[in-house]
């Protein structure tokens, strides 16, 4: 099964409303991010990281994922939104087809895999002994990564 | 509830260079609508150009310094072959 585009995860949304997840910097939980190849079978239904179909070790790229910097989350008009700092892994042979965002202190707990979304890029992306760079659209209304209108 | 596009950029053979990290930080310093003003536009990209000229400079400055400090290192640590190596970069 293929990647079919971005979705979040269903169990996420959940997680929201019972104030499971916190994305303020510094303060908040801690998230991360998986590459997988297109084998990966990811539904809205994904609860957890796995690490099937993750894309290899390679440069700074390690099982699980790199870890995201949180942007803490405001507002514009009437949205609310929130962004995460780029990612890159240097010195890596990587292709990836796309990605998951899970919170490993979900709730303030610890070493938990509660998913967040998963991110479609469209077609494999391969970077060879090279960066592999994940940029986080605009942090506006229209744009954001998670949005609430 | 929504989700946005993220976008990928690779590299093939070597790291991103200063030319396209100024322009990433100018990307996200600043966001042109395309419902703005024509002038405004303008204005706004010769701005936008400005500022990644400027954050390449110090790009530079920051690779060639970094380059110093392990310039050092290595001389430190006995390998000057590969200092030099490094300082030739």
């Amino acid at each position: 099964m293929a990647f079919t585009g971005n979705f979040m995860c269903t169990s996420f949304k959940v997680g929201l409303l019972k104030a499971d997840h916190d994305f303020t910097n510094a303060t908040g939980h801690t998230f991360k991010l998986a590459l997988y190849d297109n084998n990966a079978s990811f539904t809205a239904a994904t609860t957890d990281y796995t690490a099937t179909d993750e894309v290899g070790d390679s440069g700074s790229y390690a099982a699980g994922g790199g870890t995201l910097t949180n942007v803490t989350p405001t507002s514009s008009s009437t949205t609310a939104l929130t962004d995460f700092a780029d990612l890159t892994f240097t010195s890596a042979t990587i292709t990836a087809r796309g990605a998951l965002i899970y919170n490993t202190t979900t709730g303030g707990g610890s070493g938990t895999t509660d998913t967040v979304a998963v991110l479609d890029f469209g077609s494999d992306k391969t970077s060879t002994a090279g960066d592999f760079q994940i940029i986080f659209p605009t942090a506006d209304a229209s744009n954001a990564i998670i949005r609430i209108a | 509830m929504e989700i946005g596009p993220v976008g990928v950029r690779t590299t093939q053979n070597r790291g991103f260079t200063s030319e396209e990290l100024a322009e990433q930080c100018a990307d996200k310093i600043i966001s042109i609508s395309d419902t703005a003003d024509p002038v405004i536009q303008q204005q706004a990209r010769a701005f936008k150009d400005r500022v990644a000229n400027l954050v390449k400079v110090y790009l530079d400055q920051a690779v060639q310094s970094d380059r110093t400090t392990v310039y050092n290192a290595l001389q430190e640590a006995g390998q000057p072959q590969l200092a030099e190596l490094v300082r030739r970069i």
